[in-house]
């Protein structure tokens, strides 16, 4: 079965690469517009012989780490405190509902005039972007956990801090992790479009480089490694993480 | 020491917006080392009662005593074994019986060595590293029971702990707690709305009333120990209580 499935993968890339070329060499649209899968391979290659290729993901995956960490940090404590405290969730929490329906490009131009062009500014949209689903996946998570378990941990003598560390985040945590795994993906749309707009380094930068150049084939390279990057991290960080933690929860 | 005291215990519900009294003052002392199990109608609040002695409600009349002390809030001088379990899922058995002692800040090998006492005692040791799921119903609650007694609580309190328990292991668990209250001497207080499980396993019943509950009746059950359920000597107990529960139509 596992091969099997395997196979069908191929099988369709392979396919749509076959068909690509076949379009491709029937003319119909000039080279400059639309280009061979030989051509942005080789951009790929070139990008990977200079370097420069590797530079721009290990850029945008550093603001990525650092703009997704502060998400998760922020949005778990924001979760948290919307969930326990009912002012808190009363008032800040109808807020968070409305920022979270601002597209992460948007806070571009406010980020600009904040911090420049600059790491920060980018690292910001990143974060921002993030924030707020991890907050309301650890708000709906903490709010979902059996009552008994802050009960019986209160009557053992848990308290405060130790109650949040060991009771609330465990038991919210397969939320939690859904909350991470939809604000790694906002976090990932902001970096690119950071960068895109802030024109300063990173795969978001390159991309834009490939449109300032007429270069169609290094434009629809770099927007394979972005989508082959979300794959990875998708499939290998947060799938893998997921399965593990709704295993060890007995919640499969 | 494990004396506890209820004083004129009174608790409202909200119901349909009104206030409605569950627990019309509930007077109730149990000695150290003596076992009372509490049965009464469906809704007539021991439960409640139950959790107020627990310290995780408040009453709105009355005061609990323990060795004559007001008590205001939860604390692990009475600790709470419930009808599920409470297990928490993310800790290993053995993770699970040592949180209270993780909580008050006792170190790695002292712990181990407290757990691994229970785990003995509730013959749950080949399941240390177990998580909860892998358990059967009664491993769960023999899990509950062994993370209670490690915290070596002045008054054990039980909530239904064998109502979801098919009845081969609810007998087993039967014994095993009689085993259990002599070997610790603990105060227990057992709640249940099975009369055989409470003849069986009680000193004394506490037979509360349909609500506003009150303690109806209260029947000492003078027989030898270990007893089991299938005894046929229990049954004129099982009888006064029954009739103590008959004894009051609905209100």
């Amino acid at each position: 079965m596992k091969t099997n499935l395997l196979g069908k993968k191929i099988a369709f890339y392979v396919l749509i690469i076959i068909v690509w070329q076949g379009i491709d060499s029937a003319e119909i649209w000039p080279d400059n517009i639309f280009p061979s899968p030989i051509e942005v391979g080789e951009d790929l290659l070139y990008g990977i012989s200079d370097g420069s290729l590797f530079y721009g993901i290990g850029t945008s995956m550093w603001r990525l780490v650092i703009g997704l960490s502060i998400a998760i940090g922020g949005g778990m404590l924001l979760g948290i405190f919307m969930a326990r405290v009912e002012t808190v969730n009363q008032t800040i929490g109808s807020l968070v509902l409305g920022l979270q329906s601002i597209p992460s490009v948007a806070w571009v131009p406010l980020a600009i005039l904040w911090f420049g062009l600059s790491d920060s500014g980018i690292i910001f949209v990143t974060a921002i972007g993030a924030i707020f689903a991890v907050t309301i996946n650890t708000y709906t998570g903490v709010k979902n956990i059996d009552p008994s378990f802050i009960e019986a941990a209160r009557n053992m003598g848990a308290k405060g801090g130790q109650l949040v560390t060991t009771i609330l985040i465990p038991a919210a945590f397969p939320y939690m992790i859904s909350g991470f795994k939809q604000g790694w993906a906002f976090a990932w749309r902001g970096v690119i479009g950071a960068e895109l707009l802030f024109s300063f380094l990173g795969l978001g930068f390159l991309l834009n480089v490939g449109r300032q150049l007429n270069d169609v084939s290094q434009v629809i390279a770099m927007m394979l490694v972005i989508m082959g990057i979300g794959i990875l991290i998708d499939g290998f960080v947060f799938k893998k993480l997921e399965d593990k933690v709704m295993t060890k929860w007995g919640l499969r | 020491m494990g004396k506890i005291e209820a004083k004129n215990i009174v608790k409202y519900f909200q119901h349909d917006g009104k206030p409605l009294k569950a627990i019309g003052g509930v007077n109730l002392t149990v000695d150290d080392g003596e076992f009372v199990c509490i049965v009464g109608p469906s809704g007539c609040g021991k439960s409640t009662f139950l959790r107020i002695l627990a310290g995780l409600e408040k009453p709105d009349e009355g005061e609990i005593l323990l060795d004559g002390k007001k008590l205001v809030n939860t604390g692990p001088d009475r600790i709470m074994v419930f009808q599920e379990g409470a297990l928490f899922p993310w800790l290993t058995v053995e993770d699970n019986v040592e949180y209270g002692l993780k909580v008050a800040g006792i170190p790695e090998t002292k712990r181990h060595d407290i757990s691994k006492r229970y785990l003995d005692m509730m013959q749950l040791s080949q399941f240390a590293n177990s998580y909860t799921y892998q358990l059967s119903t009664g491993m769960k609650q023999r899990v509950a029971i062994a993370r209670a007694l490690v915290m070596d609580p002045d008054v054990l309190l039980m909530d239904e702990p064998f109502a979801a328990l098919d009845s081969q292991t609810r007998d087993l668990l039967l014994v095993e707690m009689q085993m259990i209250w002599q070997k610790t001497k603990k105060t227990i207080i057992f709640v249940t709305h099975n009369v055989p499980e409470a003849a069986v396993l009680g000193s004394r019943v506490a037979v509360f009333s349909h609500r506003p509950s009150v303690v109806k009746k209260s029947l000492d059950i003078d027989y030898k120990r270990p007893r089991v359920a299938e005894d046929e000597n229990l049954g004129k107990f099982e009888k006064q209580i029954l009739a103590a529960l008959r004894h009051q139509g609905p209100k």
